[in-house]
């Protein structure tokens, strides 16, 4: 997470918060802009025209990326000129509470998690941890419950869908075939 | 063949017993969905998108229709019994809902409500039924450039009616566009922002972004900010449903609400906030009675059939132009994608079965809901005692599922991180979020269009505005970006 903790301030996520001075988020600009910076580089690279149509599949690349570029930096003008900006409503989220960073970072956890154990785990397995991470993150203790649970629901998911033609990998991840092998199935 | 002889030949697809089960099946889902919070329609198809690989695309759509369907019932349940809208369109149903419920007549907002979306949801598929032919008839005049200066027409409306403002709007639309070009490029063969990655050769998948966007931007947000006091459930044992009184109050709000929601719905980027919004406030102005803000079952009726009546609304553009004009739109269009389909003039000829028989289904699946929802809300309303930790680790490991079986990639599970990041970032700092989708969805086609209508005219851009379609859409779009700034400016000055 880039600028979201900066130093000093812990209860003005989303700015207009009345505690603590607000900072203007300026690296929301500065983000989308170098997201508009990196496709125009990468459309420097591609062809602008083409033979048979008119225009080349660069154009549609410099197109996204200068207005990401532009919208950027209207955007931190913006900010510069004094732009607040109001948390959306959600349900069971109260928009003007201050952002609980713990809970937040485990939430993320269960979703950073999977990219490294979902293929030498399996999804069974990968389920249940991240099941019982968002749990743990929504503020519930109850680990032996939620780890059940996520396994049931892991395990249940992977049945029904592989069985309804989705390709979910082995029931027990790459590691499985190796362990298996090792115990002489 | 006559309209009425296809959509006969419709009804004989979706009564069918097997589509009758997936009728039911994404009516029930629907429901259920639309009564939780942190799911709704878009994601729910996304999700089961893989699912219908092995399904006849008849089938599938039938169940889609069912849940875009059942959302809008479902989300009003809650919106009058607890005060917490399932879904966006809902919220306007619950400012006089869930005072009506207090008051003691909850069963007769509940009432009206379903009674006034079975209304508006059969009228507004009789127009649907009559209109959308007739466009399509239409539509196949239209030219690479027409078709060009309607998603022009499309991106500004969204970026600038979706969200409060009209820099961020343009913001999450550009970014969908960027997302857009990621991989092969159609014409050229030529790869694209992929980093090196083979993964990427495919381009981004809509169901990834949008899995990503919906499911994980809200757990990490409802997660930072979790609010854990339950909303006060109304009990309505024992209340008289529907009186005749209640009838002679709600037919013409149902009828407003129906005129209202269906076109509004048509139309890109008004979604089915607005559609609710104005035919509450129309409601609000022709109420005498005084009762408004203390539980007007008017307030109850109208919205409730603008909000069906929207949902039927989105299926004219897409259906006959295959444009999407919201978040469930675009998923819809990605699955007739996955299925080779490509919705336009050319799938009403081409594949009536399927048409017809997923328009005749949306008229079997209000009857279903109806069946379902009034007699059963008791039933319904249960699901909310799923205790918030476990539902929302539950959405996750769904779209945890839905993301991994598309390939089996980390690369897919690299960007459902990251873009869930940009979901969260984009809730806390009010960018509006079906843009990105329309963004990623439609730009290729208008690459694609752009291409082919200045191949035709070797190159002459003047091509783009030639027809009188396409110069009277550009007009427009243009008109949608400059003048509400310009007003802005006018008025200051005077």
């Amino acid at each position: 997470m880039p600028a979201l903790s900066t130093e000093g301030q812990t209860t003005n996520e989303g700015g207009g918060r009345k505690a603590a001075p607000y900072r203007r988020p300026y690296w929301l600009g500065a983000l989308v802009s170098a997201m508009g910076a990196l496709w125009l580089y990468n459309a420097y690279f591609l062809p602008q025209g083409a033979r048979y149509a008119a225009i080349g599949p660069g154009l549609f690349v410099t197109i996204a990326g200068a207005g990401l570029l532009i919208l950027g930096i209207i955007l931190m003008v913006q900010i510069h000129r004094g732009e607040r900006f109001e948390p959306q409503d959600a349900e069971d989220a109260a928009a003007d509470a201050p952002m609980d960073r713990n809970a937040f970072l485990i939430a993320l956890l269960a979703v950073v998690l999977p990219i490294i154990i979902m293929r030498p785990f399996g999804l069974p397995i990968t389920a249940m941890i991240a099941f019982t991470l968002v749990c743990r993150a929504f503020g519930s203790r109850a680990w032996v419950v939620n780890l059940i649970t996520g396994a049931i629901i892991g395990a249940l998911a992977w049945f029904l869908f592989s069985r309804l033609g989705l390709q979910l990998g082995p029931f027990f991840g790459q590691r499985s075939n190796t362990l298996f092998a090792f115990l002489g199935f | 063949m006559s309209t009425f002889e296809l959509l006969m030949q419709g009804f004989g697809v979706a009564l069918q017993p097997v589509n009758l089960m997936w009728a039911l099946i994404g009516s029930v889902l629907g429901t259920a969905i639309g009564i939780l919070p942190g799911i709704g329609p878009a994601l729910t198809i996304a999700l089961l998108l893989p699912v219908t690989i092995t399904l006849a695309p008849e089938s599938a759509f039938i169940m889609f229709a069912g849940v875009l369907y059942g959302a809008m019932y479902g989300g009003s349940t809650t919106s009058i019994l607890i005060n917490t809208p399932g879904e966006a369109g809902s919220m306007m149903t619950a400012l006089e809902g869930n005072k009506m419920a207090r008051a003691g007549r909850g069963a007769a907002a509940l009432a009206t409500a379903a009674i006034g979306s079975f209304v508006a949801g059969t009228i507004a598929t009789l127009a649907l039924t009559f209109i959308a032919p007739a466009i399509a008839e239409l539509a196949f005049y239209f030219r690479p450039a027409d078709y060009f200066a309607i998603t022009v027409l499309a991106f500004c409306s969204v970026a600038v009616v979706m969200g409060r403002s009209r820099t961020r709007g343009f913001i999450s639309l550009f970014i969908g566009i960027a997302l857009g070009v990621v991989g092969i490029d159609a014409m050229a063969g030529q790869p694209r922002l992929t980093f090196g990655m083979m993964q990427l050769l495919k381009g981004i998948e809509l169901t990834v972004v949008l899995v990503s966007l919906f499911a994980v931007g809200e757990m990490l947000y409802v997660a930072s900010r979790y609010r854990s006091v339950p909303g006060t459930m109304v009990s309505i044992k024992g209340q008289s449903w529907f009186t005749r009184n209640d009838f002679k109050r709600s037919w013409a709000p149902w009828l407003r609400g129906t005129a209202i929601g269906f076109p509004l719905g048509a139309l890109p980027g008004s979604g089915s906030e607005i559609p609710t919004m104005l035919s509450y406030t129309l409601e609000r102005k022709l109420s005498r009675s005084g009762e408004f803000g203390k539980g007007a079952i008017e307030g109850v009726a109208g919205p409730e059939a603008a909000n069906n009546a929207a949902a039927a609304g989105i299926l004219v553009p897409l259906l006959t132009l295959g444009l999407p004009t919201s978040a469930t739109a675009a998923v819809l269009l990605a699955a007739f994608q996955n299925y080779g389909l490509q919705p336009g003039p050319n799938l009403f000829s081409n594949n009536p079965a399927l048409v017809w028989g997923l328009i005749a289904s949306l008229y079997i699946g209000n009857c279903m809901l109806l069946v379902l929802n009034l007699p059963l809300v008791g039933l319904w309303v249960q699901l909310l005692r799923i205790p918030r930790p476990q539902l929302y680790a539950g959405i996750l490991v769904f779209a945890m599922i839905g993301v991994w079986g598309l390939a089996q990639s980390w690369v897919d599970l690299t960007i459902m991180a990251l873009v869930g990041l940009m979901g969260y970032v984009m809730r806390v700092y009010d960018f509006p979020i079906a843009p990105v989708l329309i963004g990623l969805i439609l730009g290729p086609m208008a690459e694609g269009y752009l291409r082919t209508a200045l191949a035709a005219s070797q190159g002459n851009p003047v091509a783009l505005v030639s027809t009188p379609v396409s110069a009277t859409v550009m007009t427009i779009a243009v008109l949608i970006f400059a003048l509400p700034p310009l007003l802005k400016r006018l008025k200051a000055d005077a």
